[in-house]
């Protein structure tokens, strides 16, 4: 009877033993190791592609704007071509001067693969319109379409219709007056490239008797009051010269079209009987 | 024994004689069935009807069952929703997705229009597979209005999805190399201008729920103008303008009074009818329909409408009534509005019958300025200012117009055409879409970028073409 309690008890300490050799292994087990398992593991079926598109800026022919086409990819390095680079997924660049850069792009996934493109962006002179200033003489039929009375462009709702003279004139046979009244307007849109510097360049005489002006504006963009001339006014010419009623001053008026795409030419005195003749924008 | 022979050669005989064709496949006789039922004209217009009832759609609150298509009712989540006009009014769910330009190739919505434009496709493809029956003169209108039809929707996937598959007849399923590849834009491009040339010359002008000569006319002005072919776009908008169409004194009337002098095309829709309502007057409302409202207008517009709009600002947005800091659009209003003097025009508004329009002849004043300007930056030409000058003395804005940039253009087309699905597609046309969306995502707080200018194909198409479907970059 002893002989099997004894038996028991000695079962019981194996029991023990063997119960807590087991809790070691389970425990000392449990030190994970986060290596990727080798075997079951499949390879990155989609690695990053890179990709890429450019567009010129409307606003700046120097600016250019990417479109990012890459696939799989998280993070991305531009390199501009000219030492300059970005990180942003979809970046815009400004050049410092015209020419061919080569863009390449490194797109990266967060395992580390990467893939790069690179690409040619061409980086354009603007193109720059030289305005056409109609009837600019104020020469008869010199429209586009053979006709007018040499003051049709410069009609408006601002004052009355611009006289025509023929002596004393610059150039053609005709110029037009402004008389003493100061009733009369001379207004014309012209179609520029904007962020250009442009010269408007005239002639004009004054009757030597009286005080008064002739003011020549150039405006941005269209107004639809007199009013809003000041404000709109991009430079302008205030000429008082009553040194010869017959004898043309020449004027030229440098400007810069800022953000607009049209800019108008405002004609109108006071006081005086004026002149205006033979009028151009010239590309600066 | 003998007696056996001869019943085996009998049965052998009958067997034998009973081996002929139709006994496999016999004529279907209980009924109408595809092959045999475009016999004559009646019978091929019905399938012409089809086409517009695709475009048309269903509503989804009169037709719930799964695997509908909603046509056109859901263009605005694409188009609108995707520019700075609109959004969801609570920015919820998967309608909030185009937004934020957060787009999934799981969106459903962008997998109904998908599929939508193809099953009118398909419905097109149908009637000019059908045509041998038809008599000369059917045959000519029947083949022009599909073609138009084909040629609309093409022109609306390759816009919204770049590179699509090219289905020009009739398909089986297990032609699964032209149902999943995708050809290049330029091809789709010809056969939507061969097409739309096609219905110009069979077409006449008369009918505005269905496909007329000048509707064709301004389709394909628009397709040229988007492929920059100003000169061709400027003489089809020429003789649209002289085909006696002409705007509505009030800008309202011309979206309250169905069929009027404005509208070149649309598609109509009647109130009450569970087959021929719309829904999407009711989504725009707040919480009458199965959202809790959207396309809802955004701040952006708002202040675009009160500055340049004249006397369309109020008749294009209003404040919500149920919620006064947000604002819906009024062009489609179901039930009316009191203080704008909108009539009721369905008395149930989750069932609405107000038409939508495509094709309307403010569009074609304002494309004809585009056309003139050829993608400069400013026109002084007074055609192009005499049509300008039209649309926003309409407008109450009688300032004499003296010169017309590319920017007051756009901005004019934003707030006369605003909520009307035109201004993603002006964006990019215009070529600015990434500049003013990505100033307009980044004031917001979305997530825009470049790729979001064209939409996932959707994933579930991926799936079903085993690999040969590949999806846009972005997605």
């Amino acid at each position: 009877m002893i002989k099997i309690k004894n038996n028991i008890k000695q079962l019981k300490s194996q029991v023990i033993m063997a119960s807590l050799l087991v809790m070691a292994v389970v425990m000392t087990s449990c030190d994970f190791e986060f290596d990727l398992p080798e075997e079951g593991s499949i390879a990155d079926l989609t690695p990053p592609t890179a990709s890429f598109e450019s567009k010129v800026s409307p606003e700046n022919n120097l600016k250019i704007n990417f479109t990012n086409l890459s696939g799989s990819s998280t993070d991305y390095v531009w390199e501009f071509g000219d030492g300059n680079s970005s990180t942003d997924k979809e970046p815009s660049h400004t050049y410092d001067a015209i020419g061919t850069y080569t863009v390449m792009l490194t797109a990266t996934d967060k395992i580390g693969a990467s893939s790069s493109v690179t690409g040619e962006v061409i980086v354009e002179e603007k193109q720059v319109i030289k305005p056409e200033i109609l009837e600019a003489g104020f020469e008869d039929n010199t429209l586009p379409d053979g006709t007018g009375d040499g003051r049709d462009s410069w009609r408006n709702d601002f004052g009355g219709v611009i006289q025509i003279t023929s002596s004393p004139v610059n150039g053609g046979t005709q110029a037009a007056k402004f008389p003493s009244a100061g009733d009369r307007v001379g207004h014309q849109e012209v179609l520029a490239t904007p962020d250009t510097d442009y010269i408007l360049t005239y002639y004009y005489t004054m009757k030597t008797s009286g005080t008064g002006n002739l003011t020549v504006r150039v405006l941005g963009g269209s107004i639809s009051d007199l009013d809003e001339a000041d404000g709109a006014t991009l430079a302008s010419h205030v000429g008082t010269n009553q040194d010869s009623s017959s004898t043309y001053v020449k004027v030229e008026i440098p400007f810069n079209t800022g953000s607009n795409s049209v800019v108008g030419i405002l004609i109108t005195n006071e006081g005086v009987e004026s002149r205006v003749d033979d009028m151009e924008i010239t590309i600066k | 024994m003998k007696q056996i022979k001869f019943l085996t050669l009998l049965i052998l005989a009958v067997f034998i004689s009973s081996c002929e064709d139709d006994f496999l496949s016999p004529e279907l006789v209980s009924a109408e069935n595809g092959d045999t039922y475009y016999a004559n004209d009646a019978e091929i217009e019905t399938a012409v009807v089809n086409i517009y009832d695709g475009v048309q759609g269903v509503n989804q609150l009169e037709l719930t069952s799964s695997g509908l298509n909603y046509g056109v009712q859901n263009e605005y989540y694409l188009t609108e929703m995707r520019s700075d006009n609109t959004r969801t009014k609570s920015s919820e769910g998967e309608a909030a997705q185009f937004e934020n330009y957060t787009l999934e190739s799981t969106n459903g919505i962008v997998l109904n229009y998908y599929r939508s434009y193809y099953n009118i496709i398909f419905r097109a493809n149908t009637v000019l597979e059908n045509l041998d029956a038809a008599t000369d003169s059917g045959k000519v209108k029947f083949e022009a209005e599909a073609k138009f039809l084909r040629a609309y929707a093409y022109f609306n996937l390759v816009r919204l999805f770049g590179d699509v598959p090219l289905v020009d007849k009739l398909i089986n399923p297990a032609d699964t190399e032209t149902s999943f590849t995708r050809v290049a834009t330029s091809t789709i491009y010809e056969l939507i201008v061969a097409d739309l040339q096609t219905a110009a010359s069979g077409l006449t002008d008369g009918s505005k729920d269905r496909a007329s000569k000048s509707a064709a006319q301004t389709l394909l002005a628009k397709v040229y103008l988007t492929l920059g072919n100003y000169g061709d776009a400027k003489t089809l908008l020429e003789s649209v303008m002289s085909s006696g169409f002409t705007l509505q004194d009030n800008f309202v009337d011309l979206f309250y009074t169905e069929r009027n002098s404005e509208i070149i095309f649309a598609i109509g829709y009647e109130a009450s009818d569970v087959y021929n309502s719309q829904n999407f007057s009711a989504e725009w409302l707040n919480a009458v329909g199965r959202t809790s409202g959207v396309n809802y207008v955004t701040d952006d517009a708002v202040a675009a409408l009160d500055a340049m709009g004249g006397n369309r600002a109020m008749y294009s947005y209003r404040i919500d009534p149920a919620q006064v800091t947000q604002h819906q659009v009024v062009k489609y209003l179901p039930n009316g509005d009191e203080d704008l003097g909108i009539p009721v025009t369905s008395g149930d508004p989750t069932s609405a019958g107000n038409d939508w329009i495509v094709l309307r002849y403010a569009d074609v004043l304002l494309m004809y300025v585009e056309a003139v300007m050829a993608g400069a930056d400013a026109t002084l030409d007074a055609s192009a200012i005499e049509a300008f000058q039209k649309v926003r003395d309409r407008a109450g804005l009688t300032d004499t117009v003296t010169s017309i940039t590319k920017q007051e253009l756009l901005d004019e087309r934003r707030v006369e055409l605003a909520f009307e699905n035109h201004r993603l597609f002006d964006l990019i046309r215009f070529g600015v879409a990434q500049e003013v969306l990505s100033a307009f995502s980044s004031a917001n707080g979305y997530s825009f970028s470049a790729t979001d200018l064209l939409l996932p194909i959707p994933q579930s198409e991926i799936g079903l073409s085993n690999g040969v479907l590949t999806q846009n970059p972005g997605y």
